[in-house]
């Protein structure tokens, strides 16, 4: 089976940073695939990669049969990537329906009923059916966590990234927000997500990846990796943990 | 939504209620436009000669500073979006041109920017058209007013395009990122989430601008635009009364800024609201 993201060799430099060093991924259609790993050591970064944020100077990117080489590919392969923030990002002027609506109109081409129909339903399906005419600034974290999911959501992505979706969250509102992915992940959606949410990792995760310095450490499934005899895996998991 | 305490003199208090709606209360700054149109109702109606005959002498001033300060204004604000774009934008010539021209128009004095346009300019096109025997140029007549629309508009969208370009800066990089992983294009992103987003960020400083301008206008003055501070002058000339025209000229300015001032808040406020 053809992998939907391939990641190869990929190397990202910021200036004198080298920030990833060969990467190579595959992920499949379905899959959940969750990446740990210290700070600094590139999850983000390549998360980025993948919907092409952040430009790699080396190596290939192939997300579900298009190469992201090439830029007139990039906004097509947006359009099949949704990506949530660990800070929402929700647009601060608009109101939630608007924010899950926009681009569904300038960019999928629906009309305002059509859109606002499937903002609606996403907004139920996420647990915040009355908030449609708040504004973001009005809403707690996980309220607007689960806005920007149903924001992604909207656009029909075929995979879905999320770059530490519940570390900017109060602890009683992560597990709304995890409760969400977990659903999706129950939906058979792709998801690449940066967390070291154990538990969601455990529950949903098919597989997880241990990065440290712009290197995939090991890879394996969840029950496996949280329980490695890998020396640099037993160290960064016994910080983690122990926090 | 935080009140910015430094806008309300002394007289603010009384006019405070705690956990009341901000739109309903009356903002003491129109005390002061009221207290100004006071005074120079009571000099018009008490003294017209010789208050109301300078109001009626000015009248047609007022007007030309008015429609001067308005259109140069439109343009300003299309030329100031463009320069603090250019001044953000990937493209290096792009960026160069925009900076080149910021930087040089900010070191040269308004009065002298003036000056040039209306004296040096006409002078060049007119060298140009012999050069390249184009007769419309040769023929070239500066008009006055054409000419301080546009020594006024390339002065000022120097210092909006500064402004523009911090608005736009301001705005959280999340924010494109957000847009960009939508699918939306650069320019979509621009045109319906940072710009609209900066519109908050930059209403107090182009607030004013436009009134800095209103005031600098009378500049335009000395380049045969007979706007309301030549007016005064001409007045002066036959009558010789130099403390009743300049303070008559100088409250009709005051009142001038101080209602651009409340309409700035008003506008500040009603965007403020829409969070
Ligand atoms: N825009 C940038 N400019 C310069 N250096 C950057 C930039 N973004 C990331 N880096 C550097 O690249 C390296 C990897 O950063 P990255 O954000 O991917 O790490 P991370 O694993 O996501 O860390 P964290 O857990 O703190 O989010 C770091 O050394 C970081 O300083
Ligand atoms: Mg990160």
């Amino acid at each position: 089976m053809e992998p939907i993201i391939h990641i190869e060799n990929v190397h990202k430099h910021f200036g004198r940073v080298h920030a990833l060093r060969g990467i190579s991924l595959d992920v499949y259609k379905g899959e959940v695939v969750v990446i740990i790993g210290p700070s600094g050591s590139g999850k983000s970064t390549l998360l980025r990669c993948i919907n092409h944020l952040e430009e790699y100077n080396e190596g290939r990117i192939v997300v579900d049969g298009t190469p992201l080489d090439d830029t007139k590919n990039i906004n097509v392969v947006r359009q099949e990537v949704g990506m949530v923030f660990q800070s929402f990002n929700l647009f601060s002027h608009l109101r939630v329906i608007d924010n899950l609506a926009l681009a569904q109109r300038i960019v999928r081409r629906r009309t305002r009923e059509e859109a606002e129909k499937i903002a609606t339903d996403l907004l139920a399906k996420v647990g915040i059916p009355d908030k449609a005419q708040a504004y973001p600034v009005q809403l707690s974290g996980g309220q607007q966590q689960r806005v920007a999911i149903a924001r992604a959501l909207a656009m029909n992505p075929k995979i879905m990234l999320f770059d530490e979706p519940t570390s900017a969250l109060d602890p009683e509102m992560i597990k709304e927000v995890l409760d969400v992915m977990l659903a999706l992940a129950k939906e058979g959606m792709t998801m690449v997500v940066v967390s070291h949410e154990m538990g969601f990792a455990r529950a949903a995760g098919d597989r997880m990846i241990l990065m440290d310095e712009g290197q995939i450490v090991e890879e394996a499934t969840p029950d496996k990796l949280l329980t490695s005899s890998h020396e640099r895996t037993k160290l960064f998991l016994s910080k983690v943990l122990n926090l | 939504m935080a009140e910015k305490p430094k806008t309300r003199p002394g007289g603010g208090k009384l006019f405070y209620i705690p956990g009341g709606d901000t739109i309903t209360r009356i903002d003491p700054w129109w005390g002061l436009v009221a207290l100004v149109v006071v005074a120079a109702v009571v000099l018009v109606t008490v003294w017209p000669d010789p208050f109301w005959n300078i109001l009626v002498f000015v009248r047609g001033g007022i007007i030309v500073t008015v429609s001067i300060t308005v259109i140069s204004f439109i343009f300003i604000m299309v030329l100031g979006l463009l320069g603090g774009l250019g001044r953000l934008s990937r493209n290096r010539v792009l960026r160069g041109f925009a900076s080149l021209y910021v930087e040089m128009v900010r070191g040269v004095p308004l009065l002298v920017q003036l000056i040039w346009w209306y004296f040096a300019f006409p002078v060049m096109i007119h060298a140009v058209g012999k050069w390249l025997d184009f007769s419309f140029m040769i023929e070239y007549q500066a008009n006055p007013i054409v000419t301080a629309i546009i020594g006024l508009t390339v002065c000022y969208g120097a210092y909006m395009s500064e402004i523009c370009r911090a608005g736009i800066q301001s705005i959280p990089k999340g924010q494109m990122e957000a847009a960009r992983s939508l699918g939306m294009s650069h320019f979509q992103a621009m045109r319906y989430i940072i710009l609209p987003q900066s519109i908050r960020v930059i209403l107090p400083p182009v607030g004013n601008e436009f009134i800095a301008l209103l005031k600098d206008s009378s500049l335009v003055s000395v380049v045969a635009v007979a706007d309301l501070t030549r007016r005064g002058r001409e007045f002066m000339a036959t009558h010789f009364n130099p403390i009743e025209v300049w303070t008559m000229v100088a409250l009709i300015y005051l009142v001038m800024t101080l209602l651009s001032a409340r309409g700035v808040s008003w506008l500040e406020k009603k965007n403020r609201f829409e969070e």
